[in-house]
């Protein structure tokens, strides 16, 4: 009894039709891993301090690709999420900059945070629309 | 014998625990989400369980990309609130039920699940966030707690089908534990929320109440629920759902509902809650 594709190429494949979206794959998790060890190394606040300090030279300490690094440096979480991130790692870099979920989470969307909070107040981003690529609904 | 006597499925957005921690639990934002957990607080307070097996999963704090168990379960004395990048929350230290545990653990492995044993880690707003939603602000938590952390941030996950059915394997390992103990079990995560990419912000209410009706009664469609449809239909964070099926799978054939609360928004997520109690 088993829910879903059991052919692991079948159910990947799925996860590209979903519009706006990057599913955490082992691929991304490979192509990410050093970019989310490196935030998961601010949860320690002397990793703090002196990543706030000199965000370059810490980054130099840590082996990413410079599109990483430049991603990282420009806080562009939605490239970041193509080069491999995953949001609970990336959570530790935006936290560390005092920015919430909510807030860190629009800057992906097109929208300024009022905004998005405005949309999430009135009942959040409906489904319509965005469930399929290929079928559209 | 130990018994499980309920189910409690909930939310654990990290946002509760600020506003809890910080006593904005009143104010027009979040009051309307906590006054949904004013009615367990009283019931949690008559029941007075012993035990509190705590299905959640760690978000990038005890574990990171070095280790990825998909089913973990914590055998240990105590947990510490972990700092997640912004202090831990003040909140009494997480006291474990380690013979229970260990007796779950080897039960379990018996049963042809390969759990993951876990003896020490700090435990994130995974965990600490349903604690003060159902126990409110206390000096000590009134029950032990045994963690169990579920792999739902790297793909594949385990089914819904994997999960209803540890569920059911937990039950028949509690039942066999010779100490009178009234054990609960919650399910937390979800509901619906997306927190990546142009989609985020997606709340699907009617998906979400589907999945609240699905818990209740004999019916067992839940289980077979791919991950797909979570990802489509509740955004790429919703599939946290599946660790309500272990809770559903431990109450057996059927269940009642005893309370239900639906809310959006909190942050980016609906929040969902619910007490059920085995019916079968």
């Amino acid at each position: 009894m088993m829910t879903g594709p059991k052919d692991i190429h079948s159910y990947l494949a799925e996860f590209e039709d979903i519009p706006g979206t990057r599913v955490f794959t082992a691929a991304r998790a490979r192509q990410g891993y050093h970019l989310n060890q490196f935030a998961m190394s601010l949860m320690a606040p002397e990793n703090r301090a002196r990543w706030t300090a000199d965000e370059k030279a810490y980054l130099e300490e840590w082996p990413l690709t410079d599109d990483q690094k430049a991603a990282v440096l420009a806080r562009d979480y939605n490239r970041l999420l193509d080069l491999g991130g995953n949001i609970y790692f990336l959570s530790k870099v935006f936290s560390t900059d005092g920015l919430s979920f909510v807030q860190a989470v629009s800057t992906m969307t097109g929208v300024s945070v009022e905004d998005y909070q405005a949309m999430m107040n009135a009942g959040g981003r409906s489904p319509k629309g965005l469930r399929s690529k290929k079928e559209g609904r | 014998m130990a018994r499980i006597t309920a189910g409690v499925g909930s939310s654990h957005v990290p946002l509760l625990g600020v506003a809890h921690d910080l006593g904005k639990d009143k104010d027009d934002y979040f009051g309307p989400i906590f006054a949904g957990y004013e009615w367990t607080r009283e019931w949690e307070k008559a029941e007075k369980p012993d035990v509190v097996l705590l299905v959640y999963n760690d978000h990038a704090s005890a574990f990171d990309m070095k280790i990825i168990p998909t089913f973990a379960i914590g055998c240990g004395e105590r947990y510490k609130p972990a700092d997640e990048g912004w202090g831990p929350r003040k909140v009494p230290d997480v006291i474990g039920h380690p013979d229970l545990a260990w007796h779950i653990a080897q039960s379990l492995i018996l049963d042809e699940f390969d759990m993951t044993i876990i003896n020490e880690m700090d435990v994130d707003h995974g965990l600490t966030v349903p604690l003060s939603m159902m126990f409110g602000a206390v000096d000590a938590w009134p029950c032990k707690v045994i963690p169990l952390a579920v792999n739902v941030v790297t793909y594949p996950p385990p089914s819904g089908n994997r999960c209803w059915a540890l569920g059911e394997a937990i039950a028949r390992a509690v039942a066999s534990f010779p100490e009178d103990l009234n054990v609960q079990i919650w399910g937390t995560g979800g509901m619906s929320h997306q927190l990546q990419g142009p989609r985020a912000g997606l709340i699907n209410r009617e998906w979400d109440n589907m999945f609240l009706d699905g818990l209740i009664g004999e019916s067992d469609r839940l289980r077979h629920v791919p991950h797909i449809e979570y990802l489509r239909e509740t955004g790429s964070e919703g599939i946290e759902m599946v660790m309500w099926l272990i809770m559903r799978g431990a109450l057996g054939t059927a269940t009642r509902a005893l309370h239900r609360h639906y809310h959006v928004p909190c942050s980016n997520t609906a929040i969902g809650h619910i007490v059920l109690e085995p019916a079968g």
